[in-house]
C-alpha cells in the first residue's frame, strides 16, 4: 500500500491545480455570460461591415 | 457634426468606463433593440469587428450590452456611433458600484461552491476507503491515515466554503432573530468538531463525508438562487437606466448644446424634454410642470411644480418640455442620488421575506427538539446524547422548507423573463395567483393606433402612397406609437426612403430632411410652424414642408395583436377584464365590443380610475391593473398587482410589479399561470418537509438514526424539494414556441 503515499499527494496537487485554474477563470469573467456563446455558432453569416437592410428594422414586426 | 461627440467628454468617460486591471475598459450600454435575437447578434458581430474590442456580452432581458475594449484604440463615441449605424441606438450607462458588487457576490459564491465540490469528492473517496476497510483488507494504521486525510480535506471546506453560513448565523444572532443559517451553522460546526475530536483521539465515528455533502448541496442551491435573483433585478436596473448622463444646455441665443450632466454649472439653463429625467437640482423657469418623484420619495402621485419651485435631480418630467436653472450639479446631486436609488431599489424587494417568519418559528422548534433530545438522553444514557441530538438537528433542519420558496420563485422569474415579463417585486407573484379582476387602460395598452388608407388626406394633390411614403421616411426613425403606426402602414409600399437628421421634438412631432427638403410630421401647429391650422386638421397628424401642409393622417385604433388571446386566457383562468379609459365613450365602446369586454368606463380621469379601483377592491376583488406608463401611475400603485408595458425607460414603469417587454400582452396570462404553479409547488414543499420531519424526528430522537444517515436523508430531501421547485415555469408542451 506504499503507493498510496505517492498517489494521495498527487491527487491533492491535481485538486489544488484545478481549483487554481477555476479561480483564474472566475476572476476573468468566464462564467458571467453563459448564454451568448451558445448562440454564436448558429449565425449563418460572418461578421460584415454592411448595415442590415433597412426594411428589416422597423417594419419586421410579428 | 458627430451627434455622439458629447460621449467623448472626459467627465462622462469617468462616469461610464470601468477601468480594468489589464488596462482595458468596460462599459454597459442600454440598447432597446436587443429584444430581437437576429439584430442583437448582428450588433454583437459588428462591435466585435471594431478595433480593440475584446469581449461583448449581451443581456437581452435587461436590454444591456457589456463591452470590454482598449480605450486607446477605440473611443466611446465611435462605439455609440457604430451602434447607431446598425439601427440599434445605444445609450452608455453610468458604471454602477452595485453592479460590481453583484458580480463580486456571484464570483464569490461560485468559488465557494467549487471548493466545496472538490473537497467533497476527496473526502468521499477517503470515507469510502474507511467503509471498505471496516469489512476488508485495509489495516488499522492505514485507516487512521485516512481519517486524518478526511480531517485535513474538510478544513478548507468548513473554513472557506461554509463561511457564509457562519457569518449569516452571527448576523442573525446579532439581530435577535432565528433564521435558516443558525441551525445549518450549528449542525456543520458540531458535526465537524465532534469528528475532529474523534480523529484526534483515534476512536469513534467520523462524519466528514456527511458534513461536506451537506455544505455542498446547500451552496449549490444558494448559487442557483443568487444567479436567478440577480438576473431578475429589473427595478435597480431601471433606476440606472434612467440616470441622466447628458443634459441639453440652452445658450443665451436659444440654441441647445448637449453636454455631460456633470459639466453643468450653477446658473446654466437646461432644457428638459417630456419623459426625461431632471439632470441636476435647480429652479423651474417655465410656468408649471408635473413630475414623478416616485423613486426619490416613494410618492406615487405626480407632483405639480410651478415657476420658481425647486426640482430635484432624478425626478422624471411627465409633461414638458421645460427650462430649468441649475443650482447645484455634479457628484453632489444626480449621480450620487441615482446610485443610491439603484442600491435601495435592489435591496428593497426580495421574495424571501414573507416566509421568514415561518422559518423563524420552524427553527425555534428544531432547536427546542434538539435540546429536549440531548436532555432526555443525558438522563438515560449520557454516552448517546450527543449522537442523538446531532441526528435530530440534522434531520429536522428546515432546509427543504427554506429552499422551496426561493427555488420556485427564482425559477418562475427566469421563465417569465424568457416570456418578456420582468418581475420587480417577487411577492407580487403570490398576489397575482389570487387576482380575479383585471383593470385595463385602453390607449397604448389594449389598443394601438393604426392608419387606414382612407385616413390619408393629401392636401396638395399628391397620391396617397406618395404622401404616406414621405411621412414614413421620417416616422420610421421614431419609436412613438403614432410614428410606428405610420411606418407600419407604409411597409407594403416597398423599401422605405431614409430621411436624414431626424429629430424628435417632445410632445410635438418629428422633423427630418429628405432629399434636401425639410419635412415636419406631428401636431398641426408644430408641422406648420406657427401658422394656424384649420379646424379639420387640428385633430389629425400633419405632414408639412417649408411650403405648407402636404397631407393629414387620421389614425384609427385597433386591438393590440395579442389582446384578444390574452383576454381569453385570463378569462379562462377566472380573471374578469374591465376597461377604464380617459378616451371618448364611442371609441372605448368600439374597442370593448371588439374584445368582448362588457364592463367599460370612458372619460375617466386618473382620480376616477383610482376611485373605480377602490370600489372594486371594496367589493372584495383582488385587482390587477395594467397600464402603459406614467399617466397610469396612481392605479398602478394602488392595485394589488400592477403591470406596465415597458416600451421606454421611464422610472415610472419601475413602479409596476410586472414589466411587459416587447410590446406584448400575452406575458400576463403566462405570469398568472406560473404564479398559480408557484403557489402549488411551495405548498407541496411545505407539506413534504412536514411529513418528512414527522416521520424522521421520532426515530432520530430515540437514537435509531446515526448522524450520517440523517445527513443523507436531509440532503436528499432538500434536493428532491428543489428539483420539484424547478418544475415551476416549465412550458407545457403544446405551448412551446419555435
Amino acid at each position: 500500500m506504499n503507493i498510496l503515499l505517492v498517489l494521495i499527494p498527487v491527487t491533492a496537487l491535481v485538486v489544488i491545480a484545478g481549483v487554481a485554474l477555476f479561480f483564474w477563470a472566475v476572476n476573468h469573467q468566464q462564467f458571467d455570460d453563459l448564454d451568448t456563446p451558445g448562440i454564436l455558432p448558429l449565425l449563418d453569416e460572418p461578421a460584415s461591415d454592411a448595415t442590415p437592410a433597412p426594411a428589416e428594422d422597423t417594419t419586421g414586426k410579428p | 457634426m458627430n451627434a455622439h461627440a458629447a460621449w467623448g467628454h472626459p467627465l462622462l468617460l469617468a462616469q461610464v468606463l470601468r477601468p480594468r486591471h489589464d488596462g482595458r475598459s468596460e462599459a454597459a450600454l442600454r440598447v432597446d433593440a436587443l429584444g430581437e435575437p437576429r439584430r442583437a447578434l448582428a450588433l454583437e458581430q459588428a462591435i466585435r469587428a471594431l478595433p480593440g474590442v475584446q469581449r461583448v456580452a449581451i443581456l437581452p432581458a435587461a436590454r444591456r450590452l457589456r463591452v470590454v475594449w482598449d480605450p486607446r484604440r477605440l473611443s466611446l463615441d465611435a462605439l455609440v456611433e457604430r451602434c447607431a449605424a446598425m439601427q440599434c441606438p445605444a445609450r452608455p450607462l453610468p458604471h454602477d458600484d452595485a453592479d460590481d458588487a453583484r458580480a463580486a457576490e456571484l464570483h464569490d459564491a461560485l468559488k465557494r461552491l467549487l471548493v466545496a465540490g472538490m473537497c467533497m469528492m476527496q473526502v468521499m473517496a477517503y470515507a469510502l476507503v474507511i467503509y471498505l476497510g471496516a469489512v476488508d483488507f485495509v489495516d488499522f494504521t492505514t485507516r487512521g491515515l485516512f481519517r486524518w486525510l478526511g480531517l485535513v480535506t474538510t478544513i478548507p471546506l468548513v473554513a472557506y466554503s461554509a463561511q457564509p453560513f457562519f457569518a449569516g448565523a452571527i448576523h442573525e444572532l446579532r439581530e435577535h432573530r432565528l433564521g435558516i443559517h443558525l441551525p445549518v451553522a450549528l449542525a456543520v460546526a458540531l458535526v465537524f468538531l465532534a469528528s475532529a475530536y474523534d480523529t484526534l483521539r483515534g476512536s469513534g465515528e467520523i462524519y466528514f463525508d456527511s458534513v461536506s455533502m451537506f455544505v455542498f448541496l446547500l451552496l449549490a442551491a444558494r448559487y442557483v438562487e443568487l444567479r436567478a435573483r440577480h438576473q431578475g433585478n429589473a427595478q435597480g436596473d431601471a433606476a440606472i437606466d434612467a440616470a441622466p448622463l447628458l443634459a441639453q444646455r440652452r445658450h443665451d441665443d436659444g440654441t441647445l448644446e448637449t453636454v455631460p450632466a456633470l459639466a453643468l454649472r450653477a446658473g446654466d439653463r437646461v432644457h428638459v424634454a417630456e419623459g426625461d429625467t431632471v439632470p441636476a437640482d435647480g429652479v423651474l423657469e417655465s410656468a408649471s410642470a408635473r413630475l414623478d418623484e416616485a423613486l426619490l420619495t416613494g410618492e406615487s402621485h405626480p407632483v405639480l411644480r410651478r415657476h420658481g419651485d425647486a426640482l430635484v435631480a432624478g425626478s422624471v418630467l411627465l409633461d414638458g418640455p421645460v427650462t430649468l436653472r441649475v443650482e447645484r450639479s455634479g457628484e453632489a446631486t444626480a449621480v450620487a442620488r441615482i446610485g443610491a436609488l439603484a442600491i435601495r431599489a435592489r435591496q428593497a424587494r426580495s421574495f424571501a421575506t414573507d416566509s421568514d417568519r415561518d422559518i423563524a418559528r420552524f427553527v425555534a422548534r428544531v432547536l427546542l427538539l434538539t435540546a429536549l433530545t440531548a436532555l432526555g438522553w443525558l438522563l438515560v444514557d449520557p454516552a448517546r446524547a450527543f449522537d442523538a441530538a446531532l441526528a435530530v438537528l440534522v434531520v429536522a433542519c428546515p432546509c427543504a422548507f427554506a429552499l422551496t420558496a426561493p427555488a420556485a420563485f427564482t425559477r418562475a422569474l427566469t421563465a417569465l423573463a424568457r416570456h418578456g415579463v420582468l418581475v420587480t417585486d417577487g411577492t407580487a407573484l403570490t398576489r397575482l395567483a389570487r387576482v380575479d379582476t383585471a383593470l385595463f387602460d385602453k390607449t397604448g395598452t389594449l389598443g394601438v393606433p393604426r392608419l387606414d388608407f382612407a385616413g390619408i388626406e393629401p392636401l396638395r394633390g399628391d397620391a396617397r402612397e406618395e404622401a404616406l411614403a414621405l411621412a414614413a421616411a421620417v416616422a420610421r426613425e421614431s419609436s412613438h406609437p403614432l410614428a410606428r403606426a405610420l411606418a407600419d402602414a407604409a411597409s407594403p409600399l416597398g423599401p422605405a426612403r431614409q430621411a436624414e437628421r431626424v429629430e424628435a421634438v417632445a410632445g410635438a412631432g418629428l422633423r427630418g430632411t429628405l432629399a434636401g427638403r425639410e419635412l415636419r410630421l406631428g401636431r398641426a401647429d408644430f408641422a406648420l410652424g406657427h401658422a394656424l391650422a384649420s379646424e379639420r386638421q387640428r385633430d389629425a397628424l400633419l405632414l408639412a414642408d417649408a411650403d405648407g401642409a402636404i397631407a393629414a393622417f387620421r389614425l384609427a385604433e385597433r386591438p393590440r395583436h395579442d389582446a384578444q388571446a390574452t383576454l381569453d386566457a385570463l378569462r379562462a383562468a377566472g380573471v374578469a377584464p374591465c376597461i377604464a379609459s380617459g378616451d371618448a365613450p364611442g371609441r372605448v365602446a368600439a374597442l370593448a365590443s371588439t374584445l368582448g369586454i362588457a364592463d367599460w368606463r370612458a372619460r375617466q380621469s386618473p382620480d376616477d380610475k383610482l376611485a373605480r379601483l377602490r370600489e372594486l377592491r371594496a367589493q372584495g376583488h383582488v385587482v390587477l391593473a395594467v397600464g402603459d406608463g406614467s399617466n397610469d401611475a396612481p392605479i398602478l400603485a394602488g392595485a394589488d398587482v400592477s403591470a406596465a408595458l415597458a416600451s421606454g425607460t421611464g422610472l415610472a414603469q419601475a413602479q409596476a410589479d410586472l414589466l411587459l417587454m416587447d410590446d406584448r400582452l400575452d406575458g400576463l396570462a403566462r405570469a398568472r399561470a406560473i404564479a398559480g404553479e408557484v403557489q402549488r409547488i411551495v405548498a407541496q414543499g411545505r407539506r413534504w418537509s412536514l411529513v418528512y420531519n414527522l416521520c424522521a424526528v421520532p426515530f432520530a430522537a430515540f437514537g435509531f438514526v446515526p448522524p450520517w444517515l440523517a445527513g443523507i436523508g436531509m440532503s436528499l430531501s432538500s434536493l428532491g424539494v428543489v428539483l420539484n421547485a424547478l418544475r415551476a415555469g416549465r412550458a407545457p408542451r403544446q405551448e412551446l414556441r419555435a
